[in-house]
């Protein structure tokens, strides 16, 4: 009994960080978002008013909008692209692991570089893809990719999707490793053709793969910051505006520190609403197959 | 059968430049910053014609590139320290007892592991400030190895259960204490789950912004990233600027991931499939 109670001690340390930084600062950002906290000097309780700003204007909910739109552009063509890799790549051993490798490398780059490379590649002038369409005779779709509110949001997003599909595919490739060898076996002998197998057989039992995939790259767009921040700083028109964005403006931008808690709290509660409902929707399909 | 392989063949060496098209950006990056300003602008697309180190040359003169590569790894090898230590000593216990208390702190770790950053951000400003933090390299130390930790408890509580439990009842049968078996026993085994784990933590390191962006005032403080935000800045981005900084920034990781690419995806793939 005595040492049942002693080895818990072990995560002391580790409960003191958690509690130091994640559950002593939410307990803080609750309390200061109540409040007119301007970074100095006194904080005044305003009750509601913070989120009452919040409702009230049209800036922040499109800041929420932009940022769930951007989510789903993400969410869909990442998830899309990535099977499509992993369904063929499973079918290619030879060039499986090399493949697999290439498509991770973006991901081990900063969001900060990315961010900047492909804003010159969108650039309007002596940009990269405006250059290659020309070159393919495409010249009547150039534009400035990231001058434009109509397609700003959706070049950043084709970012992010580059940087971050080798892992989707990756995950992809340990759930099609997952799948019993014989029973792709009996499909072959039971004539079934490659899409077919696919189609039949394999897609559903990815399912616990499309749940790790939606909710991981759901949980890490919903909070992107730096792609904005690097290629847009929000615009055009507030067109790249997400709620990130939002806060760090909000924060060093006007140091308005009780409203950019409120808009942090209203994060934190997007991202646990989002989560659980995928969550459960994901896992009632997984339990349905 | 010789038309089917042909197929087959002629299907991979389709999917093979596929991908490797998906490197396009960085063979252009690579690319783009051997040429000179005026070289880009006149024919965008064009490859270096010499290699032209004039743009590296003012890049380093106005960058505190080598300084800012010291801080980046040493506060990549403080941070792994103490989230190889934290971590593995809270996993042991919940690796090996199941009772309310571990599924509390599993709980309250996986809350560390969901909450985003920006959540937290006002907050840890505020406390670092009235505590002296901001600007010091104790202060970023410290909120990296809280944004690490959550993933190291899992990462070790999974790797600790797979270690077979003879050897501890052998040692507690010599009557030694949970400490030292921990110790002695357990953590000279966590090796291999260290070195992913460093892989990991250098990742975030090296290529997090909005951290040091905000903690970090003093330019001989400042880690890669910020070294190379705070020389390209937001404005008419200059394209003999942009693209070395942009391979400074990130060679050194390319270069690891060549190196240990297979330990870095299966790594990455296996936290998140647990």
């Amino acid at each position: 009994m005595k040492r049942n109670l002693s080895i818990y001690w072990f995560t002391a340390p580790a409960l003191l960080v958690l509690g130091c930084f994640f559950i002593y600062p939410i307990g803080l950002s609750l309390q200061m978002s109540f409040t007119d906290f301007k970074g100095v000097g006194e904080a005044n309780y305003v009750g509601w008013e913070n989120y009452d700003r919040f409702v009230s204007r049209s800036r922040y909910m499109n800041a929420v909008w932009v940022t769930l739109k951007f989510t789903f552009a993400v969410v869909v063509l990442q998830t899309l692209l990535g099977l499509i890799f992993a369904a063929l790549l499973h079918r290619m051993p030879a060039i499986r692991n090399f493949c697999r490798a290439v498509l991770f490398t973006p991901a081990m780059m900063s969001f900060v570089i990315v961010g900047y490379v492909w804003q010159f590649i969108y650039s309007p002038s002596s940009g990269g893809l405006n250059a290659v369409l020309e070159l393919i005779g495409l010249g009547n779709l150039t534009r400035g990719w990231l001058g434009d509110p109509d397609t700003a949001l959706y070049a950043i997003a084709v970012t992010h999707v580059w940087m971050f599909v080798g892992y989707t595919t990756a995950i992809f490739l340990v759930g099609f490793a997952n799948i019993p060898q014989d029973i792709e076996e009996a499909g072959r002998l039971d004539g079934a053709k490659s899409w077919q197998r696919f189609w039949y057989l394999e897609l559903p039992m990815l399912a616990p793969s499309f749940t790790v995939n939606i909710i991981l790259s759901t949980v890490g767009t919903l909070k992107t910051f730096e792609l904005p921040f690097i290629m847009t700083r929000g615009g055009p028109d507030r067109a790249t505006n997400t709620l990130s964005l939002e806060i760090v403006n909000n924060l060093f931008g006007s140091y308005k520190f009780g409203f950019a808690s409120a808009l942090s709290i209203i994060m934190l509660f997007i991202v646990v609403i989002v989560a659980m409902i995928q969550n459960s929707y994901l896992r009632r399909k997984e339990g349905n197959t | 059968m010789t038309l089917q392989k042909f197929i087959s063949w002629a299907a991979q060496a389709t999917m093979v430049s596929t991908v490797i098209a998906m490197l396009t950006p960085v063979i252009y990056m690579i690319a783009m910053s051997f040429r000179t300003a005026a070289e880009i602008i006149e024919k965008p697309l064009g490859l270096p014609e010499t290699l032209y180190f004039g743009n590296y040359a003012n890049a380093l003169a106005q960058m505190p590139y080598l300084r800012s590569v010291f801080n980046s790894i040493s506060i990549t090898l403080a941070v792994t320290l103490l989230v190889a230590l934290l971590g593995s000593m809270a996993a042991y216990p919940l690796a090996r007892r199941t009772s309310r208390f571990s599924r509390i702190v599993i709980m309250l770790v996986a809350l560390g592991l969901a909450t985003p950053p920006f959540v937290t951000i006002t907050p840890i400003y505020v406390i670092f400030r009235n505590l002296g933090l901001l600007d010091t390299y104790l202060g970023v130390i410290l909120a990296f190895t809280a944004l690490n930790l959550p993933l190291a408890v899992f990462f070790y509580t999974s790797f600790i259960g797979a270690i077979p439990k003879e050897l501890e009842e052998a040692a507690k049968l010599d009557n030694c204490s949970d400490w030292q078996i921990y110790w002695h026993i357990i953590r000279p085994l966590l090796g291999p789950a260290t070195a992913t784990l460093s892989l990991f933590v250098t990742l975030m390191v090296w290529n997090d912004f909005t951290y040091p962006l905000l903690l970090l005032t003093s330019p001989e403080k400042f880690t890669v990233m910020i070294s190379v935000y705070r020389f390209l800045g937001n404005l008419n981005v200059q394209p003999d600027q942009l693209f070395p900084a942009a391979v400074l920034g990130s060679l050194p990781l390319l270069v690891l991931f060549i190196f240990f690419q297979r330990r870095i995806v299966s790594g990455v793939t296996a936290g998140a499939v647990k």
